[in-house]
């Protein structure tokens, strides 16, 4: 079993990262169209996981069956099955693959829940470590504010409300988020990941994410494909 | 009070889990079950209560483990975190709880089954144990341990080579029989590891199964008194080699004495000693 960091793929992994609203979806969308025009052989990644997983997490969230460790668990097994179904095989035939999300969302959610710090990182050691990882920052009001134009209300897990921080979900949200900033604060130095400051007009956060993108893509050239 | 492996899941309180948490550890078709069936109810007319549960079992995933497999559709890292997820939500929902309402809680395979399927399916076995880091340590485990020639003539003779018993998504061969014999060698070895580092109870599985239970028996009256236990428990361990059997130490109240006895006089072969070969 090869762990973070041990892989040697000849594709290329791009993962974005952040809190709901910070607008890091639209940019990877972005991005996702610029390198198909450019003819790379780029694929994103769609989170389908076998059905058997997916049932299982869904029932869970549905009944509210999960405590922090299951759901810690559970998202676990989803990733691992998504990380050996499709983001391995498709690194190893020599695609660029993007993320919405990827391990340290779980890192920074499951330690906001209380579990070990250590231990959740240990339990991900299998994953691929990314070419590069964006973290989209935003200060916790402008998410909301964006949120709150796009939909109504928070989901249960969501706004951390099996946490019982609070019974308002609005609140129970600003208050789980507000840890989630600060464990993706303290991974930033830890893994490395690149900041993008998401109150930035979107233009500008893509022509950033383009420019580090473009440096990491010297040797996958040799590996396009007809768009 | 009980500890963990390591790590402590939130909100799990470990003061006064007053209960006992039971162990019977084993290969596939060494008979488990049967015991444990004998136990519980040997166990609740001596006026314990008994909360018996094994493998994917949980409320949260037993089902979905059991289509996973029926589909072979998982990878093994995939597989071994989904048998976590059940473990952790069988451990917060079910085993916790007895344990804290005095229940004596019998497990048919804990986390060494889990460990030990998943290194010899070829993953990482510190990351292996460190996934199971947030396990409540047992108050005993015992093994039923039986040798891969011993085992074949009862599975064949009763319910056949079963898929994932024979390993077969772990080896090429199309020879079930060469597979399960591979497979379950692997696995006794890496029983035979975890034995020594855990401290099992070891109990020679190929006797009649009555005498298994007594045996069984014995051992989980020791623990069940408490002190009488921690004695011959504590020997095994840094010893090594040298003390290769823990002799029945005479039990304390007269019924187990006397079980005691008649399990010595019924076979003195066996016996639960440490493995230490």
């Amino acid at each position: 079993m090869k762990r973070y960091g041990e892989h040697r793929f000849p594709g290329r992994l791009f993962v974005v990262e952040g809190i709901d609203g910070s607008g890091k979806s639209t940019q990877l969308m972005l991005l996702h169209q610029w390198l198909k025009s450019e003819g790379y052989g780029v694929v994103f990644s769609e989170w389908n996981s076998s059905l058997v997983v997916k049932d299982t997490t869904k029932r869970g969230k549905k009944k509210k069956l999960l405590t922090p460790s299951t759901f810690c668990l559970i998202h676990a097994t989803d990733f691992a099955d998504r990380m050996e179904r499709n983001i391995i095989p498709l690194l190893k035939a020599g695609a660029i693959v993007l993320c919405d999300r990827y391990i340290y969302t779980a890192f920074a959610r499951d330690i906001a829940r209380g579990l070990d710090p250590a231990w959740v990182r240990e339990l991900y050691s299998f994953a691929v470590k990314p070419t590069c990882a964006f973290y989209f920052r935003v200060p916790l009001e402008v998410s909301i504010t964006r949120l709150h134009a796009a939909r109504s209300g928070f989901k249960f897990y969501e706004a951390g409300l099996d946490l019982g921080l609070s019974e308002d979900p609005d609140e129970s949200f600003r208050v789980f988020q507000g840890r989630i900033i600060e464990e993706y604060e303290k991974m930033v130095p830890e893994f490395g990941l690149s900041v993008i400051d998401a109150t930035l007009p979107i233009e500008g956060q893509q022509e950033l994410m383009r420019e580090h993108v473009i440096s990491k893509l010297e040797r996958a050239k040799q590996l396009r494909v007809a768009p | 009070m009980k500890l963990t492996n390591g790590v402590v899941l939130p909100g799990m309180e470990l003061t006064d889990l007053v209960g006992k948490l039971i162990v019977i550890e084993g290969t596939d078709g060494v008979g488990r079950s049967t015991q444990i069936a004998l136990l519980k109810e040997w166990l609740e007319q001596k006026g314990h209560a008994v909360l018996d549960t094994g493998l994917s079992r949980s409320g949260l995933v037993g089902k979905g483990i059991k289509r996973a497999k029926e589909g072979h559709t998982l990878g093994r890292i995939t597989l071994t975190l989904f048998y976590a997820t059940d473990f952790s939500d069988r451990l917060e929902h079910e085993i916790v709880p007895a344990l804290r309402a005095g229940f004596v809680v019998l497990t048919d395979r804990y986390i060494y089954s889990l460990i030990a399927r998943a290194i010899v399916r070829g993953l990482d076995p510190l990351w292996v144990r460190s996934v199971y880091g947030f396990a409540i340590k047992p108050d005993a485990v015992f093994y039923l341990r039986i040798g891969v020639d011993d085992l074949i003539p009862r599975v064949v003779f009763t319910r056949g080579f079963d898929y994932w018993e024979s390993g077969m998504d772990v080896y090429t061969t199309e020879d079930m029989y060469e597979s399960f014999r591979r497979y379950q060698t692997s696995m006794l070895e890496q029983f035979d590891h975890l034995a020594d580092e855990y401290k099992f109870k070891v109990i020679d599985a190929t006797p009649d199964p009555r005498k298994i239970f007594e045996k069984l028996r014995n051992g989980i009256t020791r623990v069940l008194e408490g002190e009488s236990q921690r004695a011959p428990l504590e020997v095994a361990s840094p010893a090594g080699g040298s003390a290769g059997r823990t002799t029945e130490s005479p039990a304390q109240t007269p019924e187990a004495g006397a079980k005691a006895a008649a399990a010595e006089a019924a076979g003195s072969d066996g016996g639960i000693m440490d493995l230490k070969v």
